[in-house]
């Protein structure tokens, strides 16, 4: 067991509050008096995805977490789940609200080595890496002449129906790359 | 009401370590009392620093383990913790840390104590956002509740006896006069009436420089600790309670280490007090009386944000009393002080008024004992 302080927690600690696994979303400082601090935090709970604002002295001692991080490529969708598998071929079902906003860019033939979070042998996040590529399945044609990028259009994504904005000048078929932080069009693939 | 907790009668430990001079223990000891006299309730009051308790209460035994005074049980919080059962409600004044063995008689009652962070008073707006919000532990089933003071009805509110603003409002100049006489001050309608608490401030010889020089008389009633001795240090002499020293237009009294209730009535017959921190500052606006800050110096002077804070709550949007800013300003070193206390002087009417609206303000929004009673109760 490791032990944080309340007033050195930061954004993406993992702490336990009243049993639970709980990520840290924001940590917010006030002086009291005295030179003591209160530290406001917003928490979200790993298990059951529950926000909340709770307070803590800064000198308050909070259990914190030692994650397990695991390389793992997705494998297929057995509803209502979705398959993961380590390197050692390990399995793993992760439900759509544990992944979030990456589910969109999941797909059957994906070779993206993701890494997935687990807390107690449970996996209870899955980041993708900062760039993918996906293939466009449609979007309408644009008049030629501007191909500086800066007009876009809407594109919905092979497979996962996705859709979002890419530049004018992308094509059906085209394979592009995305920022899985901010999910937004980087750039066509040559 | 938090938790399952419904009581009328009940059990409240109050656990006090002192950090240093007497804020900590001097609310600590009010509100003990106040819960008792007002509420019924049955108060046990840890305190880790027994003689800091005794200045306060006199009739207190410095070596005693445990002791009733006032229907109160004080204990001597030392570092080995009896193993005593919890009580029905938990306070931990200022951040302290309570025993670990405490604790974990705490987790083990069902239902679990109230558990109260009795924090510092600020009038800082975040402190609304935080008044009342929990503090769930990691693993043992317990969640304190922060529990902040304030000056607005979106916090716990200020301490003040039932009935203290009658008793103010009825303490008439022979009574006044019978209080001073009785501490052995003369009634020498002339003079200006100063009392003087505070921290260690460069400023204080600069005010005495300005007060002895000036035009009219000020006697400056000097509360044991750092106004006596900066006081003392500034004439060159030596002072002790009841030592009147005199230059020029100024004359310098040292007090003894009043009660609680006679500081009350200090602050009612001086005509500006300058008081300090916490307690001091909550009576001195009750008293109505034009009264100066000294705010707890903080590191990277967080507390001059602190004391913007208030005096943006306690002025509101008017500015037609810069000579209140100004002078506070000044005496936590932001400022001349020699010119602001004139000008604070000037507008001493003005500003006893405009204390007079406020303290029936704060008093609209409740008290601190009665605002915690109802949450604990759910009343």
């Amino acid at each position: 067991m490791s032990v944080k302080l309340a007033g050195e927690l930061q954004s993406g600690n993992v702490i336990i509050v009243e049993n639970s696994p709980v990520v840290v979303l924001k940590a917010q400082y006030n002086k009291s008096g005295r030179n003591a601090a209160v530290v406001k935090l917003r928490l979200k709970n790993l298990m059951t995805g529950r926000i909340s604002e709770p307070i803590y002295k800064a000198d308050e001692k909070l259990e914190g977490v030692m994650l397990e991080k695991k390389p793992c490529t997705y494998s297929y969708y057995a509803p209502p789940a979705h398959v993961f598998v380590d390197e050692e071929f390990n399995q793993y079902e992760i439900d759509a609200e544990t992944l979030g906003d990456i589910e969109k860019f999941l797909t059957p033939d994906m070779t993206d080595v993701c890494e997935v979070t687990f807390y107690e042998g449970r996996p209870i996040s899955v980041v993708l890496p900062k760039t993918i590529i996906r293939e466009i399945e449609y979007t309408e044609p644009v008049a030629r002449g501007d191909t500086s990028g800066k007009i876009t259009k809407s594109a919905i994504l092979k497979d996962t129906k996705h859709e979002l904005q890419v530049s004018a000048f992308v094509e059906i078929g085209d394979k592009i790359e995305i920022d899985t932080e901010t999910g937004e069009f980087k750039r066509r693939c040559t | 009401m938090i938790g399952n907790v419904e009581l009328t009668i009940d059990r409240w430990d109050i656990f006090c370590a002192v950090v240093d001079n007497f804020g900590d223990i001097g609310t600590c000891w009010r509100l003990a009392r106040q819960l008792v006299t007002e509420h019924e309730a049955s108060v046990r009051l840890w305190v880790d620093n027994l003689e800091s308790f005794v200045v306060l209460c006199p009739q207190a035994v410095v070596d005693v383990a445990a002791q009733v005074i006032e229907s109160i049980e004080i204990r001597h919080w030392t570092p080995d913790f009896p193993d005593v059962d919890a009580a029905d409600v938990v306070i931990e004044a200022f951040g302290c840390t309570i025993p670990d063995n405490y604790v974990a008689k705490m987790a083990w009652r069902d239902p679990a104590p109230v558990w109260i962070n009795l924090e510092y008073l600020s009038a800082e707006a975040w402190v609304e956002d935080c008044h009342l919000a929990r503090s769930p532990l990691s693993r043992l089933p317990l969640s304190k509740t922060f529990f902040f003071p304030g000056f607005t009805a979106s916090t716990g509110g200020l301490l003040c006896e039932q009935g203290l603003l009658a008793e103010r409002a009825a303490f008439d100049q022979d009574e006044a006069d019978a209080f001073l006489r009785r501490l052995g001050v003369p009634l020498a309608t002339a003079e200006l009436r100063v009392s003087m608490f505070c921290y260690d401030n460069p400023a204080l010889g600069k005010l005495l420089t300005e007060w002895n020089s000036g035009p009219s008389p000020i006697r400056v009633l000097v509360s044991p600790g750092a106004a006596t001795r900066q006081a003392a240090d500034w004439f060159g002499n030596h002072l002790q309670p009841g030592t009147v020293l005199t230059r020029n237009s100024l004359t310098v009294q040292a007090l003894p280490f009043l009660s609680q209730s006679d500081y009350d009535r200090l602050l009612w017959s001086c005509d500006v007090n300058f008081v300090r921190g916490e307690d001091s500052f909550v009576r001195a606006q009750w008293a109505q009386q034009p009264f100066v800050w000294q705010i707890y110096p903080q590191s990277a002077d967080t507390h001059l944000v602190k004391l913007d804070a208030f005096l943006t709550r306690f002025l509101g949007e008017t500015t037609e009393m810069p000579a209140v800013r100004n002078c506070w300003h000044a005496w936590n070193g932001a400022g001349d002080i020699r010119a602001a206390w004139s000008d604070f002087a000037a507008n001493r009417r003005r500003i006893q008024q405009h204390g007079k609206v406020w303290a029936s303000q704060l008093d609209r929004t409740g008290n601190l004992a009665d605002n915690l009673v109802r949450l604990v109760r759910g009343n």
